[in-house]
């Protein structure tokens, strides 16, 4: 049984209602969740809470999604990435590939939830 | 392949230059400028042959990935090869970091092009040319190209012949009978020779080709890994499994017996390899025009030399001199001499090597001093004689080659 605490997650989305639902969500799956409506907020979450895993929107105003992940890559390389987008298309941008995965938006959260678990047991098996 | 599939590969090509080497060992070569601005052999810079390179195999997209001190390299860059149509398409950028990362300069090469990988998003080239700025050598690209595009390789690697003592210094490769690389080692102790040529190794060149899928993908997964971000001692061994990375042999077009590919790495190698052009049959030719190695030339004079007589008389032996210089009423023998050197009455200078605009007062004796952009040396001054009083001052070779720094005041 894994502690909640070890299960932190970084939500970054400008879409209230969205965010709220992903935080319900996540919190019954036994998540810590910490919510982020845009990139330079997520950035800051990012050295308060030290998240375990991070979702992130692409299109946001201000900071992108896609200059985000390179400022979460600069603080913690190591850190898993899911980008969460209603487009697809940005999955053929080069620099959106170093995110761990790529999750398009849908009404079904299986999907997205199903990498959160891949990509921090991933990390758990990592020393 | 056909021409017109010839046609949409080269279109389909861009080129990226890591042109933002420190140069650590070329010291005080580097105190104002990075390896690839470094002057050399009397009119040119380090990158100058990469570029030539580059035009005379037709590659006309390129991106040269600056770093530190990067002025001077922009500079010359802006003057001197401005000779690209961008309504063809054509260009050449010194793009510096972005600092996406703050504050952080690339921490190797496989970083400099995953930091840069907004530029291949930009262009989406099916394949991508990487070359380093710091090499002197001839190359054709669009040969190594052709083999990359006819063996369906995801990535290609230049190789050269080197012994096993400077195999040591680089990225050593084990190959198959389709010339597939099997095996890579970066700098290690005991590198593997090449099967029917003991004592020797199959060193890479830093020259790569990838397919951009490729690149993007590889340098992405790097950059999420504790690495040293650097494509000979992680990409190249981390993929040979999965995909298909080949070797082409360097095919050198210098013309000479032995394949000539330099890194000069140290003062002491950049001062064998700039005198080697003096001679009768150096082994780099410069004076093939076939394959021209160009520049920026400033628009000055031709060289001149002044004076005749038994004691004072203007005198060039076995030296290649640039314009605007004058030797007056001295002599030099074995030199190298930039644009706008002046050499006075009475001096005499044997293996020196002069970058632009260095001032000789009368009466000087200098001997294998090589004098940054400049620098006047005021008249009896005397370097290369007395190795514990040049010590003093400069710095100074093992073999005793004595480097003076620009901005030094006698």
């Amino acid at each position: 049984m894994t502690n909640s605490t070890d299960r932190k997650l970084l939500i970054v989305d400008d879409e209230p209602n969205l965010r709220l639902l992903y935080e319900a969500e996540f919190k019954s799956m036994g998540y810590d969740v910490t919510l982020a409506e845009d990139g330079p907020t997520a950035l800051k979450m990012l050295d308060e809470t030290k998240p375990d895993l991070v979702i992130l929107d692409i299109r946001m105003p201000g900071m992108d999604g896609i200059e985000a992940l390179s400022e979460i890559l600069s603080k913690d390389n190591q850190l898993p990435v899911i980008i969460n987008s209603a487009y697809s298309h940005y999955k053929e941008n080069f620099m959106s590939w170093s995110a761990d995965a790529y999750v398009v938006k849908s009404s079904n959260l299986d999907e997205l939830k199903q990498k959160v678990e891949e990509l921090i047991d991933r990390k758990k098996d990592t020393p | 392949m056909q021409q017109s599939q010839w046609m949409e590969v080269y279109k389909n090509t861009l080129t990226m230059i890591l042109a933002g080497g420190r140069g650590e060992r070329l010291y005080p070569l580097t105190q104002s400028r990075s390896k690839p601005a470094v002057p050399f052999g009397g009119l040119y810079r380090i990158i100058d042959f990469t570029l030539s390179n580059c035009i005379n195999s037709g590659f006309r997209k390129i991106y040269l990935l600056t770093q530190y001190k990067s002025q001077s390299l922009d500079e010359h860059i802006r003057k001197g090869w401005n000779l690209f149509s961008a309504e063809l398409g054509e260009f050449i950028y010194a793009v510096p970091p972005q600092q996406r990362y703050r504050d952080r300069w690339y921490s190797g090469t496989a970083d400099a092009i995953f930091q840069n990988l907004n530029l291949l998003d930009q262009h989406k080239p099916k394949y991508v040319i990487i070359l380093s700025g710091d090499h002197i050598y001839k190359m054709d690209y669009s040969k190594m190209l052709a083999f990359h595009v006819e063996n369906e390789a995801d990535v290609t690697v230049s190789t050269i012949p080197v012994s096993l003592n400077e195999a040591r210094r680089f990225g050593v490769c084990q190959i198959d009978a389709n010339r597939r690389i099997i095996g890579f080692q970066e700098k290690a102790q005991n590198p593997a020779q090449i099967p029917d040529k003991p004592g020797w190794c199959l060193g890479s060149m830093g020259v790569y080709i990838f397919n951009t899928t490729t690149l993007a993908r590889e340098v992405s997964r790097d950059a999420k890994r504790d690495s040293d971000h650097d494509f000979g001692k992680n990409i190249i061994p981390s993929i040979l499994n999965k995909q298909r990375v080949f070797a082409h042999e360097f095919e050198d077009i210098n013309g000479k017996p032995a394949p000539y590919w330099r890194d000069i790495g140290t003062l002491e190698s950049y001062f064998q390899t700039a005198i080697d052009l003096v001679n009768v049959n150096p082994e780099f030719n410069l004076y093939d025009n076939s394959w021209p190695i160009r520049t920026y030339i400033e628009p000055l004079p031709p060289a001149k030399t002044v004076w005749r007589g038994q004691e004072r008389q203007g005198q060039i032996i076995e030296s290649m001199v640039a314009g605007g210089t004058i030797v007056s009423g001295g002599t030099v023998t074995r030199c190298l001499l930039g644009p706008g050197v002046r050499i006075n009455s009475y001096s005499n200078l044997e293996e020196c090597i002069l970058f632009n605009n260095v001032d000789i007062g009368r009466n000087c004796r200098l001997r294998r001093v090589i004098i940054d952009k400049g620098v006047r040396i005021p008249a009896n001054t005397v370097i290369g004689f007395n190795p514990e009083e040049d010590k003093k001052r400069f710095v100074v070779t093992e073999n005793g080659v004595i480097a003076v720094p620009k901005g030094y005041v006698f």
